[in-house]
């Protein structure tokens, strides 16, 4: 080792100003997200709390509270999205554990078969259940009645009903509860079982007073999203509670906006909503805040199998139904649907011919779909980029206040934030209904907090010090976010792409109330066809919907230049 | 004068201050280790140099040049410095040939001249073949060398180094040792080095200064802080020592329990109460029978005795519930249980001020 170093010294080339955008990128953004979120949920709050002529008062509330047919849909609402959370939570742990704790056969196809699920509209779904089970068309009703030889009109199972809408909701939220108990079963170390056994428990003994209660927080949370979900959603109702002469309360809120429209009002009753979403939100991160003891924690051993034996043809029937009812059924009587005429024998492109050259209006929807989803994805994954990057480095002081604010919109239900945009920009001032600005708008507030939080994750990912090393050798902070930061996020940055995209061309919620004739999106589209009864249309958009989704999420995977690349991780 | 210096640093972080008052010199060329245990505020000393944070008061001067200050601060990438990062911070999505011209593209440098420097670096830390790696396809050692060289490539006028061994296993960490001051020998750049390791401090630093709590405690070279601690921080942290308490006589001893009067050769006494003495542990001789002196000497009881191949390490309990660890030949084999006499040379016992 006695090679020198040539003498020449090499200097810094020092620019002659340096430009900080930095403070002014911070007050941007800032003012983005108020725009965002807080501004939609001021005018709600103003609106519900003023008359016509904007003088205060608590009519609406009153009425609210008074009014059987208001206070009604809050009940039902609530007990609908219970039995939804109960019936996920049911049918998603024993899923979750037999894939992740059993030798059963085909666990990596169980899983790839729930993300399906998980990828699926659910008003997809329920549109699917309504070909396979209304009361007189449906086709399991019709086999069934073949099969019987029941009477014309009578039915096996009918999906207009509370629990038909349970059903049909459960089978697009049990995912939820299936991952997190999926996961965190994956996490619990063997040792902890191995301990247990030692010890002198039977196989049982420790699955119940350990290994159960170690994922219990991972059900509750799960529950409380599925919850949540059902209680939001205004597509799977709106679709079957209607037709079964009920509402909800999401299409309650949906149905004062018909003619004559009572805004005021249905700003009121937007507010409880908001409130029961942000309260069980603080019980999710309740129930999962009480780290150490639940899904996470060092990750010892490989989890521990459980060999099956003579109970396997019981799992797999089970799996097998589960998965059936909730995917291949559905997707096979979408398929089937988009691919025969009633009256007509074989297979036929009919409904493809329609949509794609018949029917003007799919043409700008999705075009419009398209072009929403690409501004979206693009522009919130930026803004998000953004935002997680001033917080995890907290170049400038109140950097964490705009976490808060990105992850804020979490807690604003669809059809609340529908309402918001729409007192906010319907003014004379600034009319923004009728445009795709006001979708571009809800849809960046909707995706904004999964998208940051994905960022949030992947910068806690990198090492400080991996930019601080390109600083101090000579790099400035932007030069060193464009050689360092930037190609270290690719992959993150590409699946939150995705992930936006994905979000947005499948929001219905918010999009029911601020679509116009102009502004139509495929997933509008789908509702109004629904309402018509044209099924074979429905099931070639949803399938396209599916196509691009499942496409989309491939490429996000798969495609080495833009993410799944061979990059060598440290440690 | 000198080349870095920092005056009257503070840094709060939250309230709590990190660093207080904190002023130091360095020579050119000079290596200074920062010593002290975590917590004890030399990583974020090394942080204000390197500008990645500011300082809330004081300033820091590199060759007469201030470059922080409270709202004034260089950037780090104006600084001419370079560091090597405990997490080696080596970039996975780069080679280890790209990792180390990193910075010299940055300087723009002809592309046959980067790539000259760049190999011969390379060559000097033994990872030519090594250069079309990926960092994440290298053992610790070899990601150390690569940042040791992206660092040394730039010829910065100042280097700073964080913990940069303590992800390293024993041996790899010792050999590593001696090649940072083989490297700095050969370079001579003016280097600052945090560790809490003494064994690290010792081999490669001219100047240690020992932290605690966010102030300096002692700066000196390797011999004066092992030799002549000022503080019972110092005597405890660098190398294990006895201390023991008594009362100044206002001369050159110490009366402690048991009858046991230490004179010392060195110190400074405090006054009252409680003067502490350090004798380390290998000063410390242990007899069956009473040396032939007056002071310096007190009886006590073997607790325990380990044989550790070179010697024998004892811990000997005095008759007021007081331990001494002391340091025996391997020979000298004294039960548990047995009564020995212990003789403390006032050569060795060193009066600590607080």
């Amino acid at each position: 080792m006695s090679v020198a170093l040539p003498d020449a010294p090499v200097s810094i080339a020092r620019p002659q100003f340096r430009l900080d955008l930095l403070r002014p990128a911070f007050y941007a953004l800032a003012a983005v997200l108020v725009v965002l979120v807080v501004l939609p949920l001021g005018w709600l709050g103003y609106y519900s709390l003023v008359d016509k002529d904007g003088q205060f008062t608590l009519a609406n509330f009153i009425t609210l509270v008074s009014d059987n047919t208001l206070r009604k849909p809050f009940g039902v609402a609530v007990g609908m999205a219970l039995a939804v959370g109960a019936l996920s939570c049911a049918v998603a742990t024993p899923l979750a554990w037999l894939v992740a704790r059993t030798d059963m056969p085909g666990r990596r196809a169980v899983r790839a078969l729930v993300m399906a699920s998980f990828v699926t509209p659910p008003f997809l779904g329920a549109i699917a259940w309504e070909i396979l089970a209304a009361p007189n068309s449906g086709l399991l009703n019709v086999f069934w009645r073949q099969l019987t030889g029941a009477e014309p009109y009578d039915a096996l199972v009918n999906i207009y009903s509370f629990a038909g809408l349970v059903f049909a909701i459960s089978c697009y939220t049990f995912p939820y509860v299936f991952t997190l108990v999926a996961n965190g079963l994956d996490r619990v170390p063997s040792d902890l079982e191995d301990a247990s056994s030692i010890l002198g428990a039977r196989g049982w003994t420790t699955l119940r007073t350990i290994t159960l209660p170690l994922v219990l927080p991972a059900m509750l949370a799960g529950s409380l999203i599925a919850v949540l979900q059902a209680l939001t959603m205004f597509g799977s109702p709106a679709i079957l509670a209607l037709p079964a002469g009920f509402h909800v309360i999401t299409t309650k809120i949906w149905s004062l906006f018909q003619y004559p429209p009572k805004p005021g009002l249905a700003a009121a009753a937007s507010l409880p909503l908001l409130l029961i979403t942000v309260l069980l939100l603080q019980g999710k991160a309740w129930v999962l805040g009480r780290k150490g003891y639940t899904v996470l924690g060092g990750k010892s051993g490989e989890p521990r199998v459980t060999r099956l034996k003579g109970w396997m043809p019981l799992a797999l029937a089970f799996a097998f139904l589960v998965l059936s009812l909730t995917v291949l059924l559905p997707y096979a009587a979408l398929a089937r649907t988009a691919l025969t005429k009633s009256g007509e024998a074989g297979l036929t492109l009919h409904h493809f011919h329609f949509v794609f050259f018949e029917f003007s209006a799919t043409r700008l929807a999705m075009w419009n779909t398209m072009l929403l989803g690409f501004s979206t994805a693009t522009i919130g994954t930026g803004l998000a980029l953004l935002a997680a990057y001033m917080v995890a480095r907290k170049p400038v002081r109140g950097a964490p206040w705009l976490g808060m604010l990105a992850t804020a919109p979490v807690a604003i239900p669809g059809i609340v934030l529908g309402v918001g945009l729409f007192l906010t920009y319907s003014h004379p001032q600034l009319m923004l209904y009728g445009t795709l600005w006001i979708l571009l708008i809800a849809f960046l507030t909707i995706e904004m907090p999964a998208g940051y939080q994905q960022m949030a994750a992947a910068f806690h990912g990198i090492h400080p010090e991996l930019e601080e090393a390109s600083r101090i050798l000579g790099a400035s902070r932007l030069k060193t976010l464009r050689l360092i930061t930037a190609p270290l996020l690719r992959t993150s940055v590409v699946a939150t792409w995705c992930f936006v995209f994905i979000g947005t061309i499948r929001e219905l919620s918010a999009t029911i109330l601020l679509t116009t004739a102009n502004t139509k999106l495929v997933s509008v589209i789908i509702y109004d066809l629904n309402e018509s009864g044209d099924m074979g249309a429905i099931s070639v958009l949803g399938l396209m919907l599916l196509a691009v989704s499942f496409a989309v999420v491939l490429l996000a995977t798969r495609l080495p230049l833009l993410g799944g690349s061979r990059l060598p991780t440290l440690r | 004068m000198a080349f870095l210096e920092l005056n009257a640093l503070s840094k709060r972080y939250a309230g709590a201050a990190v660093v207080k008052d904190l002023s130091l010199s360095v020579e050119k060329g000079q290596l200074v280790c920062l010593l002290g245990p975590s917590g004890c505020g030399k990583t974020t000393t090394l942080r204000l140099i390197a500008g990645f944070i500011e300082p809330d008061a004081g300033e820091i001067r590199v060759g007469g040049r201030r470059i922080s200050a409270p709202g004034q601060s260089d950037p780090p990438e104006r600084r001419n410095m370079s560091m090597i990062f405990q997490s080696y911070a080596l970039w996975p999505h780069m080679t280890v040939f790209d990792n180390v011209a990193y910075g010299l593209k940055l300087r723009g440098l002809a592309k046959s001249e980067a790539q000259q420097r760049a190999e011969t670096i390379l060559a000097a830390t033994k990872l030519l073949q090594l250069a079309q790696r990926y960092p994440g396809e290298l053992s610790g050692g070899q990601q150390q060398r690569v940042s040791l060289a992206r660092a040394l490539v730039v010829e910065p006028e100042t280097l700073l180094l964080d913990e940069p061994l303590s992800n390293l296993d024993a041996n790899l960490r010792e050999e590593m040792r001696f090649e940072i001051r083989r490297l700095h020998d050969k370079y001579r750049y003016t280097t600052v080095y945090v560790t809490h390791d003494q064994a690290e401090a010792m081999t490669a630093a001219d100047l240690i200064v020992v932290m605690n709590q966010g102030v300096i405690e002692q700066a000196g070279s390797p011999e004066e802080i092992y030799q002549r601690p000022r503080t019972e921080f110092v005597a405890r942290f660098i190398g294990g020592t006895n201390v023991l308490r008594g009362r100044w006589d206002g001369a050159d001893a110490v009366a402690c329990g048991n009858g046991l009067v230490l004179r010392c050769g060195s110190g400074e006494f405090e006054t009252g109460e409680g003067t502490a003495v350090s004798v380390r542990h290998h000063d410390i001789r242990i007899s069956r029978g009473r040396p032939e002196t007056e002071t310096n000497i007190v009886q006590g009881t073997v607790a325990r005795q380990i044989y550790l191949g070179s010697h024998r390490d004892y811990l000997v309990s005095l008759p007021d519930g007081e331990s001494v660890r002391a340091v025996a030949p391997a020979g000298l084999s004294i039960p548990p249980g047995d009564s020995v006499w212990l003789h403390l040379p006032p050569e060795h016992c060193r009066a600590l001020a607080h």
